[in-house]
């Protein structure tokens, strides 16, 4: 995890013990927010294998060096239009749970550290997004949107559809 | 068919004696990769011949030679050697080795000799 | 012979010659530390050397042959001569240049390729002269006997045997005996026939004479034969007949002579053998041999059976235990003896996988001598820290680490260990310190190869990159992390960089490749000024099954071989639709079901006519069905990997095994033949 926080030199380390360093990433005009800690590293796009059977969110594996890495789309994820991939899309590589994953972004922004004051909890009101976000955080004037991991991985959504199929039968 | 004890303490040798006998219609009953072990399966089998390999670790081939014709007198046992062993070919003769074949070795000086020792009284 | 019996034996000898090879290496490399070679040493290496010289001699690989001959002459004087001086850093240098040559030599036979005979002459060359300076030019010659047994062996102390019967019939013979050719140590042959003659024969005389003392009267023996004067009550027939048993008696000529030669003095009748000399090697120093005596060496092949038994094993115990005929019942006995045999099979299970397993240590030691080699040359200090050399990884993926392993070594010492003068410049220690370490991790193992030297020089590499196209973003956006992985992308090596040791086409990338292979992962780690790592995951075993290569739309799959029974393009005329609607083909008199993979799984493709494709006929669990896919790519044999652990666990992916990296870096997922004979059709 310490790769991480080397190839950002830009980052200030901070002695509050009370903050976390995140990476920020966009997807269309938001600015999301994801603890360092679980990255693992940031990719360009690769070649993706789509694997049968799967949410149409998760876009399928890749090959990365050997490691085979499902990839997420989170547009998709968070109910956004999809869009073609360019050369500023990237993938952000996590680890949640012990388990590998790729996030499909648009692009990535920077790393920050963010106080845990200025953390406030989200409104509590629509579905979409924000059942992934648990925390809003203002840095300089901008709105970041700090992701949930596990919620990401919590595909509970597809087991019901799979047991519906099963009890149709 | 001829039975025969095979001693030699590189795998690819009793591989290749193995081959040259069998194909030839020798029976090798057995192989062993030192001189003790040579000592313990001709007890075990019994076989009509014995080839042995002259040098070997640990105990040497005129050494399981001597034993082997002190448990068995009438044992029979070829010598294989390689050039320039004059000396322990010598050695093995005096102990009573029937003959000994030279390293390279043809197919016909193993099968022939053999047979003749094997043929013999 | 060798094209008798063609590969057992071949692989035998190559087999057995490295780990000859190996084991003399090691002797060597000790023995450098040491300073001189001790007893046991010198004979150890006589007894590898004189080992191998046979067997390539048997294979007709005469270059091994004579250069291990040469090296077991040179230590053959060694032993005989155990006061005489030699330059022990310049004989190590030479055994461990002939070991080279025997390998590479070994590399060639296995690829098919041309000896180097030259390579091979230069170094006897060497080594012969090597043993004529250290033996003041007398050389070794095994010819003539050394040592003063020769001598007391001629008085012929009992001499001839007197007949006791005066009066029996004697004739008197002249014996002349041509060996047979080849047959090779014709002087003792013809002292062993002199022996057997004792019994039916007195008042023996032969010529040439000195047969005992003298190894050169081969050449006469060969030449005119060995004579052999004798006296015998044994008819004439008697005597043919004894010798058409000798064994390598060619041809004979027997003549009956007259009486009168009885009274010459003969010499060299019955002649008395001292016995002069050591015979073989103590047992006090095979303490360490023993241990290695209590293995045994197992065909692959053999394991790779017994683990497929073992895993239809689990899955029989499976078919029994939740057995459809039990469900509902209340058995609470059968549960716990079915709880015991369950145990006993995943024990079974975990013993027999870890037979596959072979500890790293061969592999590691070998970077000793990369390590001695280079920092000679190249005068840089350097040492080998080892850590963990007993981590087990399976035996297919140990000689798929050996290449990458020694590579990163070079490379450390190449261009990462600075020059003794850098290094205490920069306040390190003059001796740089390598250290590979190995450990465990759940289900792999991780190989590290660490250095503290000058790390990456992430501008070099960028520069590097540029000069070869290599970059496809911009310097700026890079993370370190990708600046670092531009060295193994292929073509970054070039021949500028590539050194002596590091090789041509031995670049990082071939690292990767290798690693990849069998299925496991890189990362890099840096720090300037301070090292870098090469951190390598390795899966603790490799599943490798043959597959066929089939695609599907753009996707490609692969199918195992052991599931197919044939494959062919249909002939419209034996596919019908059954009463449900199912495609169905007539194949020889049997009715199969046809599964469209493209349907199945909603992928696009334009080959949708039955006959454009290919029909694959699937067996498994007893049942067939037919597979409709686009083509056939091909057989290959594939490493499985598992699918990522996310990818398991939804329930909406089914009928995959595992997937593969195919040789361009794309995934093919594998298909489960279960799934294919069992699951409905869409």
């Amino acid at each position: 995890m310490s790769d991480v926080s080397k190839t950002f030199s830009g980052a200030e380390a901070s002695e509050d013990s009370l903050s976390s360093k995140f990476l920020t990433f966009k997807i269309d005009n938001e600015c999301y927010a994801i603890e360092i800690s679980f990255v693992i590293e940031i990719i360009n796009m690769l070649p993706i294998t789509p694997v049968p059977g799967l949410p149409a969110y998760v876009k399928g594996i890749v090959n990365l060096r050997g490691r085979i890495i499902p990839v997420m789309d989170l547009r998709i994820r968070f109910n956004k239009s999809e869009i073609a991939y360019n050369e500023r899309t990237c993938i952000v590589v996590a680890s949640i749970d012990g388990m590998d994953i790729g996030f499909i972004v648009d692009s990535v922004a920077e790393v920050l550290t963010i106080p845990e004051s200025d953390i406030v909890n989200p409104p509590a009101i629509k579905k979409d997004s924000n059942r992934f976000v648990k925390g809003i955080a203002k840095v300089k004037d901008e709105i970041k949107l700090i992701l949930d991991n596990q919620s990401l991985i919590d595909f509970r959504d597809i087991d019901d559809i799979a047991s519906a199929i099963q009890n149709e039968n | 068919m001829i039975t025969v004890l095979v001693v030699d303490d590189a795998a690819f040798m009793r591989l290749a004696i193995k081959n040259v006998l069998e194909k030839n219609g020798f029976k090798v009953v057995a192989d062993a990769k030192n001189g003790q072990e040579g000592i313990e399966k001709y007890i075990e089998y019994h076989p009509d011949i014995v080839t042995m390999d002259i040098t070997m670790p640990d105990m040497t081939g005129i050494e399981a030679l001597k034993k082997i014709r002190e448990y068995d007198k009438n044992a029979k046992v070829v010598m294989i050697s390689a050039m320039g062993q004059e000396r322990m070919v010598k050695e093995a003769i005096l102990n009573g080795a029937k003959s000994f074949i030279v390293k390279p070795y043809k197919e016909e000086h193993i099968t022939q000799t053999l047979l003749k020792i094997a043929a013999d009284k | 012979m060798a094209e008798h019996y063609g590969d057992s034996l071949l692989e035998m000898f190559l087999f057995e010659t490295s780990q000859n090879t190996e084991q003399l290496e090691r002797i060597i490399l000790d023995t450098e530390k040491a300073g001189k070679f001790s007893e046991e040493a010198i004979n150890e290496i006589f007894r590898i050397m004189h080992t191998i010289k046979g067997s390539a001699a048997m294979m007709s690989f005469s270059n091994i042959s004579t250069v291990a001959h040469k090296a077991e002459d040179l230590f053959y004087f060694i032993r005989e001569n155990p006061s005489v001086e030699y330059d022990c850093s310049n004989i190590t240098d030479i055994i461990l240049s002939c070991m080279d040559y025997i390998n590479s030599e070994m590399e060639k036979i296995k690829n098919n390729e041309e000896a180097d005979i030259e390579g091979g002459e230069a170094l006897i060359q060497r080594v012969e002269r090597c043993l004529h300076e250290i033996s003041g030019g007398k050389g070794v010659s095994r010819n003539k006997n050394t040592g003063t047994e020769s001598k007391s062996a001629e008085k012929a102390a009992d001499g001839e045997k007197v007949s006791k019967d005066e009066k029996s019939e004697k004739h008197s013979y002249q014996l002349t005996v041509f060996f047979e050719e080849g047959c090779g140590m014709e002087n003792i042959r013809a002292f062993s026939i002199v022996r057997d003659m004792e019994d039916f024969a007195d008042h023996i005389r032969f010529q040439p004479e000195d047969i005992v003392e003298n190894n050169d009267t081969v050449f006469e023996i060969r030449k005119n034969g060995f004579k052999i004067f004798f006296d015998s009550a044994k008819t004439y027939q008697d005597i043919i007949e004894i010798f058409e048993k000798t064994p390598f008696v060619g041809s004979i000529n027997l003549i009956e002579t007259a009486k009168a030669e009885r009274n010459q003095t003969q010499k060299g009748a019955k002649p008395e053998v001292k016995n002069g000399q050591k015979n073989g090697n103590k047992a006090d120093k095979n303490d360490e041999h023993q241990s290695v005596q209590s293995l045994i060496s197992v065909s692959v092949s053999k394991l790779d059976k017994l683990m497929d038994m073992v895993g239809e094993l689990v899955i029989a115990e499976s078919m029994v235990v939740e057995n459809p005929d039990l469900s509902g019942l209340e058995l609470p006995n059968f549960q716990r003896e079915a709880q015991q045999l369950h145990k006993i099979i995943n024990e079974m299970q975990d013993l027999v996988m870890s037979l596959r397993l072979v500890p790293l240590a061969s592999t590691f030691q070998k970077t000793h001598r990369i390590v001695r080699d280079m920092t000679k040359k190249l005068g840089k200090e350097a040492e080998i820290r080892i850590i963990g050399e007993e981590t087990e990884v399976d035996k297919n993926i140990i000689e798929h680490l050996s290449d990458p392993l020694l590579h990163l070594v070079r490379n450390c010492i190449d261009h990462g260990i600075e020059s003794e003068e850098e290094r205490i410049a920069a306040g390190k220690p003059p001796v740089g310190t390598i250290t590979i370490e190995a450990y465990n991790a759940g289900s792999n193992v991780y190989v590290v190869v660490r250095d503290d030297g000058r790390g990456i020089d992430k501008n070099k590499v960028l520069e590097k990159a540029k000069r070869q196209n290599l970059l496809k973003k911009p310097e700026s956006e890079m993370t370190d992390k990708e600046i670092y992985n531009l060295i193994f992308l292929p073509g970054f090596s070039t021949n500028e960089t590539v050194s002596e040791y590091s090789g041509r086409g031995v670049g990082m990338d071939v690292v990767l490749k290798n690693i990849l292979a069998i299925g496991g992962s890189l990362t890099v780690e840096s720090e300037e000024g301070k090292g870098m790592a090469v951190i390598m995951k390795i899966p603790l075993t490799v599943a490798i099954i043959e597959g066929m290569g089939i695609l599907v739309g753009n996707r490609r799959f692969t199918i195992p071989i052991s599931a197919m029974k044939e494959s062919f393009k249909p002939d419209p005329k034996d596919i019908f639709t059954d009463i449900y609607g199912n495609e169905m083909i007539m194949l020889r008199g049997e009715c199969y079901a046809i599964m469209r993979l493209h349907k199945q799984w909603g992928i696009e493709t334009e080959v949708t006519n039955l006959s454009d494709g290919i029909l694959i006929l699937v067996e498994q669990d007893d049942k067939r069905r037919c597979i409709f896919a686009d083509k056939l790519i091909g057989e290959h044999q594939v490493v499985v990997k598992t699918l990522p652990e996310l990818i398991k666990r939804i329930k909406t992916v089914e009928g995959l095994s595992g997937c593969t990296l195919l040789g361009d870096g794309s995934i093919s997922l594998i298909i489960d033949a279960g799934w294919l004979v069992n699951t409905d059709i869409k």
